[in-house]
Parts: C-alpha cells; structure tokens; sequence
C-alpha cells in the first residue's frame, strides 16, 4: 500500500509543511477574535483585545515550531536506514 | 464546480424536478449537503457490495477495500501504537469520505461537498470534540495537565494560549480543506472559460494529486492531535 514506506515519509512532510502557514495564522485569528468578544462581553475596549491578540501570536509560533520539529523527526526517520517502524 | 461558474448540477437539477423548490426557484437544500447526501450514498451501497460475499480469499471490491483500509491501519497502528486501533474505524472514515467528496467534485454536473466552508467546519468541529473526549476518558481530570505547560508557575500565562492553539487547530483543519478544493473548482471553471478541454485536462490530474494529499493531511492531523489527547502530559 501507499503508505508507512520509506519514500511516503516526504509525502507526509509535504502534508505537514503545507499546513505551516495557516497554523501560524489561524493561532492570530482565533486569539483576536476572542479577545474581540471578550471586550464587547466586558466592555473593556481595548485591552482584552490586545492581550489575547499576543496570546494568539504566541500560540501561532507555538503551533509552528511543534510542526517544524515533526517535520524534523519524520525526514529523519527517512533518512536512517532500517529505522522504519520507529514511532 | 464553483457556485454561480457553473451551469449544471445533476442532483440539484433531479431535486428541483421533484418539486423541492422555494419562490426563487433555488432547491430547498444547499448544495453541499445534497451533494454529501450523494456521496454517502454511493459509498454506502460500494461498501455493502464489497462485503455482501466475504470469502477468506479476497476477490475484487473486497480485495480492493482491504489493500485500502489494511494500509491505513497499518500507518495508524505504527504511528500511535496499539492505542490506536481505538480510533482507527473514525479515522479511516474520514480518510474514505473526504477522498471521495473531493474526487467526486472533478465529475461535470458534480461539485464537491468540500467546497463549502460549512462541510469542512462541521468535519473539523467533530474532530475538535471527539479527540477532547479522548482526552477526558483517558485522562479524566488530568488532562487538564495538557493545558497547563510544564511549569506550574507559568500555569495562567500558558492556559490561554494552549486554549487558542486548540481552536486554531479547528480554524486551520477547515480553512485548509475549503480552501484547496473551492480554489481548484474556480481554477477549474476559469481555465474552461479560456481554452476549455485542452487547458484543462492537465490541470485534473494536478487536482487529482492535490484531491489525494488534502484528503490525506486531514487525516494525519485529525490522527496526530488524537495521539496528542492519548499522551501523557510533559
């Protein structure tokens, strides 16, 4: 089958390393948008809004690296020889 | 084919001939719901067809489906371990139904229920839950753990952001699916409008490839954050 081989190990790479960008800016869209609501909730314009928009940067990068760091491991369970079944 | 690009779609057409029509002469269901009524459809009569004569020496349609549903298993099994085989029946559902969806809109008179922003959403939403309630089955009130970093101190500066990560996760599954395949339906219609046939021949087998990687990443992502709700805390 098509998948698990040697070779699909970039296939999954690919996968993954198109999902880097809107991981990064998903994390922003999500934290401005609920800092937004909090604020009308509250009614505490502007702060929420900046504060979760910071919290949402951090968690784009965060999401960003944990992918990178996957894409990491799996091009190098590629690389090694023999070392297929290794999680 | 994009909305509005597009003459024809046979199901809404077949739908509209039987009278489900409101004043505007639209049918009464969106198009991506009837067209994911399809495609349920077809699956489901191809799977009782496969497994209506199961013989222990596969033959046609069951040999197929076990060569498919066997390699998926095995890429679950090798990447989340024996925990895995829990999950397999919905991951692999979602890998068959989404497949299909998506090659199923490169059809004429066909579109493709993942076109729609409110068909990938709803997708993404249920694996937004169901692997949060792994998470708590496994877990129970542990699994408030995965929230909280490693450092207790820094505790309330990481729960917000672990929070949003998590949506972010639900945003980016359905914006990256939608995306995909409605951007390959109006390449699609704009190239036909330009040199129809010859233009576009060669891009199908381009959004065949591409069909098949989308189809694939959800599935490895839904997997993933699964194996993440498994997983102690750090």
């Amino acid at each position: 089958m098509f998948f698990g081989k040697k070779k699909n190990k970039h296939f999954q790479s690919l996968g993954l390393a198109s999902m880097m960008g809107i991981h990064l800016v998903s994390g922003v869209i999500v934290g401005m948008a609920m800092g937004y609501y909090l604020d009308k909730f509250f009614d505490t314009k502007p702060w929420l809004t900046l504060l979760f928009l910071i919290f949402g940067i951090i968690a784009g990068y965060r999401n960003m690296f944990r992918e990178m760091g996957r894409i990491q491991r799996k091009e190098a369970e590629a690389d090694a020889p023999g070392a297929d079944e290794k999680d | 084919m994009a909305g509005g690009l597009h003459p024809i779609f046979l199901v809404e057409e077949a739908v509209k001939a039987i009278g489900l029509v409101d004043a505007h002469g639209h049918s009464l269901i969106p198009g991506n719901v009837l067209y994911s009524w399809t495609f349920m459809i077809i699956l489901i009569l191809v799977s009782t067809m496969a497994t209506k004569k199961i013989s222990l020496v596969p033959r046609g349609l069951q040999n197929f489906f076990e060569m498919v549903i066997g390699g998926l298993e095995d890429f679950v099994v090798a990447n989340m371990g024996e925990d895995g085989r829990k999950v397999f029946p919905v991951l692999a559902t979602l890998f068959i139904y989404i497949l299909t969806c998506n090659l199923g809109g490169l059809f004429p008179g066909n579109d493709a229920p993942t076109a729609n922003i409110n068909t990938t959403a709803s997708m993404a939403v249920f694996v937004f839950v169901y692997y949060q309630y792994w998470g708590f089955k496994i877990h129970g009130t542990h699994y408030i753990h995965h929230f909280t970093g490693p450092m207790i101190w820094m505790a309330p500066l990481m729960f917000p952001i672990e929070v949003i990560g998590h949506f972010a996760r639900m945003l980016s599954l359905s914006l990256r699916l939608f995306g995909n395949i409605r951007g390959e339906d109006i390449v699609l219609a704009l190239l036909f409008m330009l040199a129809p046939i010859v233009s576009t021949v060669p891009m199908y087998f381009l959004f065949m490839l591409a069909d098949v990687i989308q189809a694939f990443v959800f599935f490895m992502l839904s997997m993933l954050y699964l194996k993440g709700a498994f997983e102690e805390a750090h």
